[in-house]
């Protein structure tokens, strides 16, 4: 595999790859239950994470409750870590909505520009 | 310039310092060396031999009633003076005394450490880590009582000894390591004093130390509270070995007195160094031999592999890529200057929050430690110093990711100021680089130096610039420290990305967090030194 067009063969697959798992991870937000949604980001603490590699999802994280929940439980979730104090200070600001994250959505993509990692 | 009673003399100088009284110290210091005309040196070592006897600590754990450990700091107030010296012939001139002076400033606030966690006596511990101000306040609500002055003399946790002598060169390094491993500081104070008496034995004294203080270092921060020690042994013998070099060793006692006990001080670290060795063993039984540079420096491809193992890998990833590196034939030095040059760009594209800078830091200041004894010194473990130094730079980066991001200290993109910054006369750039350095506009601080170093082939000017800004921040000797090792690799680096080291250096010291907003000291220095004349 050494030519240019091949190259960007294997990158397409990869997208529509991940635009699947897109989906599916829209659809399991889009149903969670807000005690779900607060499970999922305590495992963001530093003492509870498994490692850099998982923490590091956080903002593409960030992105996809905000592009795929309504303000009603991103309000909740936001007074529910703010009110676990200092250590919890940055996913309570990630979710306030002053940080509401600014998603491009270019013409003709399928999905917002999301971080991918 | 406030009018000052009395005369300027050695002893109220060290009265100051113990006294925890900083600014009327730092006026002390400026005036043995312009009104007495005391040379700096003179001057520098009276501060160094004030302080000694108080900067020794018990331990750098320290069990909580709980039964639980907390860390305790490692003195910087040697630090401070490393940098500010090796900095002096950076600078020049009266430029080159504002460095001494910031390091002065400190001294006097960086005294009995342990006393200090526990809120009973004064200085930037307390005052500002411990905020013991707030839970034992004085009768003043307005006075913060841990800003000085000391309302007991300091505390000293470690007498001054004899040197110990007698025996073969050989036997009393080899002692001498062991007794730092064991924690006998004692053994190993009076064991380096008696071999530091002989000038035939500095070399090998010097590059014993080092390699005693590189060795100890902890394979993770993450989640380790107080037990690691950030490279603190490495950085403390550098400071050793540069200022005794300064002073004359003949003149070092209280400078050994201050550094060398502190070495053997829990906790002592080896879990790294043993892991390094044991892969070295396994897979390079030759590294003993691997020449300090070869004609086959790391590749462009190479320096990308580097930079994504220590920035977004682990720990044996970044293993992996230097053992490739080393056994396709590259040489000691062709790697380290490739670990200090990759490890930039966690500073220049990552790094957002203000507070993240430390760790990070620390480990490359500890590189610099390791490089320095590569091209100073000949020692057959040469080669695991740059896997520990790279590991380190990991660790740290590694230990930040492991928080989430904070939009709080979101920052703006360095290249969204590139066509403003395009836009200045090339010889307005450096005055204007100066005045975004102090206001902590790192952004347009960033776009200035992108710009610079397109424009230009021009560096000296342009280190200097963003070193006199950086030392008018009082209160922090990491800012001195950072600022030495980031120009000696610097002018040492062989990689084509080296300018990366300026550009990495200018992000940290316009983004760093400030140990205090105004700049006191600086205006000491000035009132005594007159720089804008020196500059004319």
């Amino acid at each position: 595999m050494t030519t240019l067009d091949e190259f960007w063969r294997v990158r397409n697959a990869a997208a529509v790859t991940l635009g699947l798992c897109e989906d599916q991870m829209r659809r399991a937000i889009r149903d969670a239950s807000v005690e779900q949604l607060v499970a999922l980001l305590e495992t963001f603490s530093p003492a509870r994470s498994t490692g850099p590699e998982w923490t590091r999802t956080f903002e593409p994280l960030m992105e996809r409750l905000w592009a795929w929940r309504d303000a009603e439980t991103m309000t909740a979730l936001a007074a529910f870590f703010r009110a676990k104090g200092v250590p919890w200070m940055a996913v309570a600001n990630a979710l306030s909505p002053g940080r509401r994250a600014d998603l491009r959505h270019p013409a003709g993509a399928r999905l917002p520009a999301f971080t991918v990692v | 310039m406030g009018l000052v009673q009395g005369a300027a003399t050695i002893d109220r100088l060290r009265d100051e310092i113990q006294g925890v009284r900083y600014r009327e110290a730092t006026t002390t210091f400026c005036r043995l060396v312009t009104e007495e005309a005391r040379p700096l040196k003179e001057t520098i070592k009276a501060a160094i031999a004030s302080a000694a006897p108080y900067v020794q600590v018990p331990s750098h754990l320290m069990q909580l009633p709980s039964g639980e450990m907390r860390g305790v700091n490692y003195d910087h107030t040697i630090l401070g003076w490393r940098g500010a010296i090796s900095l002096m012939g950076e600078l020049g001139g009266a430029r080159g005394i504002l460095p001494n002076v910031q390091a002065m400033w400190y001294v006097p606030q960086g005294l009995n450490v342990w006393e200090q966690v526990i809120c009973e006596f004064p200085g930037h511990y307390a005052r500002d880590g411990e905020q013991c101000g707030k839970r034992f306040p004085g009768p003043d609500e307005h006075v913060n009582r841990f800003d000085g002055p000391a309302w007991n003399p300091p505390k000293i946790y470690f007498e001054d000894h004899a040197p110990i002598e007698g025996g073969s060169m050989d036997d009393r390094l080899s002692r001498m390591n062991w007794a730092i491993a064991e924690g006998d500081k004692a053994e190993a104070y009076g064991l380096f004093l008696g071999l530091a008496k002989d000038r035939a034995n500095r070399q090998r004294l010097k590059d014993a130390i080092l390699f005693a203080g590189i060795t100890d270092l902890q394979d993770t921060i993450i989640n380790r509270g107080g037990y690691q020690n950030i490279g603190h042994k490495a950085l403390r013998a550098r400071a050793l070995v540069d200022i005794a070099d300064y002073l004359g060793w003949d003149d070092a006692h209280e400078l050994i007195y201050t550094v060398v006990p502190d070495l053997g001080c829990s906790p002592r670290l080896y879990g790294l160094w043993s892991e390094i060795s044991t892969i070295c063993r396994l897979e390079m039984p030759q590294h003993a031999s691997i020449p300090k540079r070869s004609d086959k420096p790391l590749t462009e491809r190479e320096l990308d592999i580097l930079t994504e193992a220590i920035v977004w890998g682990g720990p044996f990833e970044v293993n992996a890529a230097i053992m490739g590196f080393f056994k396709r034939g590259a040489g000691i030095l062709d790697v380290g200057d490739a670990v200090v040059a990759c490890f930039q760009r966690y500073l220049i594209d990552v790094l957002e929050n203000p507070h993240a800078f430390l760790h990070p830091t620390h480990a490359l200041d500890y590189m610099n430690v390791v490089q320095s004894w590569i091209r100073g010194f000949d020692n057959p473990h040469q080669v695991k110093a740059v896997f520990m130094g790279a590991r380190f730079m990991n660790d740290t980066i590694r230990s930040n990711a492991n928080f989430p991001r904070d939009p709080q200290y979101s920052l703006e993109s360095r290249h969204t100021y590139r066509g403003w910054s395009d836009s200045i006369a090339v010889d307005r750039l450096l005055p204007a680089l100066k005045d975004y350095v102090l206001a902590q506009d790192a952004p347009r601080s960033c776009a200035l130096v992108d710009s610079y170093l397109d424009r230009t082939t021009e560096r000296h000017d342009l280190l200097d610039t963003i070193t006199y800004a950086a030392c008018h921040w009082q209160n922090d000797p990491h800012v001195m420290r950072n600022g030495a090792s980031s120009l000696e690799e610097f002018r040492h680096n062989r990689t084509s990305r080296r300018d990366d080291i300026i550009r990495g250096y200018v992000k940290h010291q316009a983004r760093y967090v400030k140990r205090a907003p105004t700049h006191d000291c600086y205006q000491v220095y000035a009132d005594y030194f007159h720089p804008a004349e020196a500059l004319a």
